[in-house]
C-alpha cells in the first residue's frame, strides 16, 4: 500500500465528527443499524449517491460479519471532509487464513448464520471491492481489527 | 433547496388547527413543523404520502381535489376509476351499478384502471428483462414512493420502471381515439381520473416525467362516494349491461400484483406501507435486495385499497376485490394498438431527476460544521422525542435551530427544568 494512502489510516486526530456503535454477538435484529447510521449522516452530509452506496455496501458487509463471526466487537466511523474511514474491532476469535477469507465463496460460517441467508463468503470481498483502501489485521484466537477508506471524490 | 414550487393535494386550515402535532410524528420525511401553534408543511419535504390527512382529528388538514363541476367545460366527458373504487361498496352493489352510477354522474365515457391491468403486466415483464443491469426493477405507479424515492432515496432513481402508469396510459390511448371516433379536437375531451389518495391528485396536476399533460383533473372516491350512492340506488333495480374487468382489479392490491409479475426468470417482492416501503428502500440501496427483479412498492396499507380518500377500511376492501376476481369474468381487450404504442416508446417518461432535502448544505466543509453543531446542541436537549417543540424528535430540533428555523427556547422541557432551578433558587 503506498505510504499516503497508510497516513489516511491514522488521521484519527483531525477527524470532523466520530460516530460508535456496538455489535452485539449474533444479533442479527441490529445487525445493520450502525452502517444504517452512518448512511442517514452521511445523506446528510451531502455526499454523492454513487459513493453512498459504496459505503453503505461495506459496512453493511463488515457488520454483519462481526455479528455472524465474532464475540461480539464495534463500529467506529471517522468521518473528515473528504472521506470516511470505518473501523471493525471485535473480541475473537480472529481469522485463520486471511488470505483465504479473501477468496470469494469462502466461507466458515456455521448454520444459524447461513439460515439467516447470511454467509455466501462474500463479505470480505465485497468490501474490498467497494473500499479505496481495507486494512486487516487479525491471527487465530485474537481479536480481529477490519478497517476500510472510502474517499467522497 | 430546490426553486420549484412544488404542488400538494393538501390543505391546512388553519382555524382548525390546535397545534396537537400528531401530523408532524406521522410524516415519513419530518416535513411537517408546528410553530407558533400551527402547523406547517415544507413543500420541498412532502411526498403526498396522506399519513397527516388521516391522522389529523381535528379537520384541519384536508385533501383537496377538483369540484366535480369542471367536468362541464369539456364537450365531450371521461372518467377513469382507479381499481380501488370498487371496493369501497358494500356486497349488494355490484360492480357494474357501481361503474354505471359513475357514468350517470355526468360522465360520456367510463373508462377503468384495470382494463390494462394484463398489458401493464407484460410490459412490466418486458422492461425488467430489457433493464437487468438495474435490478430489482422498482414500481413507479404509487405517486408518493416515486417522490419518495427522488427526496430520500436518489441513487435509485434508475431503478424505477420509467413507464407511465395505467391510468395514464389509458388517458395517452383514450384521447386520440376518442378524437377520432367523435372527430373532436383533442382540447375539446376532458379525461378525470377517480383516485383514492392524494398522491395521485398530486400527480394529474403536477407529474413527475410526464412528457405531455395527460388528465384534466382528479376526483377523489371520498368526495364523490355520497352522490354515487344516491344514483346507486336509483339503478340497482333496473342495472344495464356494462362491461366490467374483474380480473383486472389485481392493481389495487399490491401482493397480488407482484404475484402476477412473478414467473420463472422474474422474481417479484411486494411491500405496502411507508414505513415498510422505507425500510425495504435502504436495504436496495444497500444490495441487500438484488436477488429481486422487481419490487412493488405502495405507500398505503395493502396497496391502493388503503388510500386516505378511501370510505372503506382496506382490508374489507380487499377481501372485497378479492373476491370479485374470483367470481367474476373479464370482458376481453384488444390490447394489439397499445403494444404498437409500447413498442414506439410512446409510454416512456422523462428520466426522473432527485429532489434532495436531506443535505444541510452544498458545501460538504460547511454541511460538517453544521453538523457538529447539531451533535452540540443534541446533547442538550432531552432526548424524549415528544414533538412538544413543534418539531418530530429532539434531532430534528437540533437541525432546526442550527438551520435557523428554532431556538434551543423552543425545548418545552429544557424550559421547564429552567423554570424548576429559577424557582429553587
Amino acid at each position: 500500500m503506498e505510504n499516503a494512502l497508510k497516513e489516511c489510516f491514522s488521521r484519527a486526530q483531525e477527524a470532523e465528527v466520530t460516530l460508535e456503535f456496538d455489535i452485539p454477538e449474533k444479533d442479527f435484529n441490529n445487525a445493520g443499524k450502525g452502517s444504517s447510521e452512518v448512511k442517514n449522516l452521511l445523506k446528510r452530509l451531502g455526499v454523492e449517491s454513487d459513493i453512498l452506496r459504496r459505503i453503505a455496501v461495506a459496512s453493511y458487509e463488515a457488520e454483519i460479519n462481526v455479528a455472524a463471526h465474532s464475540k461480539g466487537g464495534k463500529m467506529m466511523s471517522l468521518i473528515y471532509d473528504d472521506m470516511i474511514h470505518i473501523k471493525f474491532e471485535d473480541m475473537g476469535p480472529g481469522i485463520g487464513d486471511i488470505a483465504q477469507a479473501m477468496i470469494p465463496g469462502y466461507s466458515t460460517a456455521d448454520d444459524l448464520v447461513r439460515e439467516l441467508g447470511f454467509g455466501a463468503g462474500l463479505g470480505l470481498p465485497n468490501i474490498q471491492r467497494n473500499s479505496d483502501a481495507l486494512h486487516i489485521s487479525s491471527e487465530a484466537g485474537e481479536s480481529t481489527l477490519v478497517e476500510f477508506l472510502i474517499f467522497f471524490t | 433547496m430546490s426553486d420549484i414550487n412544488y404542488f400538494h393535494a393538501i390543505q391546512i386550515l388553519e382555524d382548525n388547527c390546535t397545534g396537537c402535532t400528531a401530523c408532524v410524528r406521522v410524516c415519513p420525511t419530518e416535513a411537517i413543523r408546528v410553530r407558533d401553534g400551527k402547523a406547517t408543511i415544507d413543500t420541498n419535504r412532502c411526498v403526498d404520502c396522506g399519513n397527516c390527512v388521516a391522522v389529523c382529528k381535528f379537520h384541519a388538514i384536508i385533501p383537496s381535489s377538483d369540484p366535480l363541476d369542471i367536468i362541464h367545460k369539456f364537450k365531450y366527458k371521461i372518467a377513469i376509476i382507479s381499481s380501488s373504487f370498487f371496493g369501497q361498496f358494500t356486497e349488494d352493489i355490484s360492480y357494474g351499478v357501481a361503474k354505471q352510477a359513475v357514468l350517470e354522474l355526468g360522465f360520456d365515457e367510463v373508462a377503468e384502471e384495470a382494463m390494462v391491468t394484463e398489458f401493464m403486466i407484460g410490459m412490466i415483464r418486458d422492461y425488467i428483462r430489457a433493464n437487468r443491469d438495474k435490478r430489482p426493477t422498482l414500481s413507479s405507479n404509487c405517486p408518493a414512493v416515486v417522490r419518495l424515492i427522488q427526496v430520500q432515496y436518489p441513487a435509485l432513481l434508475p431503478n424505477l420502471f420509467h413507464q407511465e402508469a395505467p391510468m395514464s396510459i389509458l388517458t395517452r390511448f383514450l384521447r386520440d381515439k376518442v378524437a377520432q371516433r367523435e372527430k373532436l379536437s383533442e382540447s375539446e375531451i376532458g379525461i378525470f381520473l377517480i383516485v383514492p389518495c392524494v398522491a395521485h391528485v398530486t400527480a394529474v396536476h403536477q407529474p413527475e416525467g410526464a412528457y405531455k399533460h395527460l388528465q384534466d383533473g382528479a376526483f377523489s372516491t371520498g368526495m364523490i362516494y355520497g352522490k354515487v350512492r344516491e344514483i346507486v340506488k336509483k339503478i340497482q333495480n333496473d342495472p344495464k349491461d356494462i362491461d366490467t374487468y374483474p380480473q383486472g382489479l389485481t392493481w389495487a392490491l399490491s401482493g397480488v400484483q407482484a404475484d402476477l409479475v412473478d414467473c420463472e426468470d422474474i422474481r417479484a417482492l411486494s411491500v405496502n406501507g411507508v414505513e415498510n416501503v422505507m425500510d425495504i428502500l435502504s436495504k436496495v440501496e444497500d444490495h441487500y435486495l438484488d436477488q429481486y427483479d422487481y419490487i412493488v412498492l405502495r405507500s398505503c396499507t395493502n396497496g391502493c385499497v388503503g388510500g386516505c380518500l378511501n370510505v372503506e377500511n382496506p382490508f374489507v376492501a380487499m377481501s372485497r376485490i378479492k373476491k370479485m376476481i374470483k367470481e367474476g369474468e373479464s370482458k376481453d381487450i384488444n390490447v394489439d394498438e397499445l403494444e404498437a404504442l409500447y413498442a414506439k416508446g410512446d409510454f416512456a417518461v422523462v428520466p426522473l431527476t432527485p429532489r434532495p432535502i436531506m443535505e444541510l448544505d452544498k458545501d460538504i466543509k460547511h454541511a460538517i460544521k453544521k453538523m457538529k453543531r447539531i451533535n452540540e446542541f443534541l446533547t442538550m436537549l432531552p432526548g424524549l422525542n415528544c414533538s412538544a417543540c413543534g418539531s418530530p424528535t429532539c434531532y430534528a430540533l437540533a437541525e432546526d435551530i442550527v438551520q435557523g428555523k428554532a431556538t434551543i427556547d423552543d425545548c418545552v422541557i429544557l424550559l421547564k427544568r429552567q423554570n424548576k432551578d429559577d424557582d429553587e433558587d
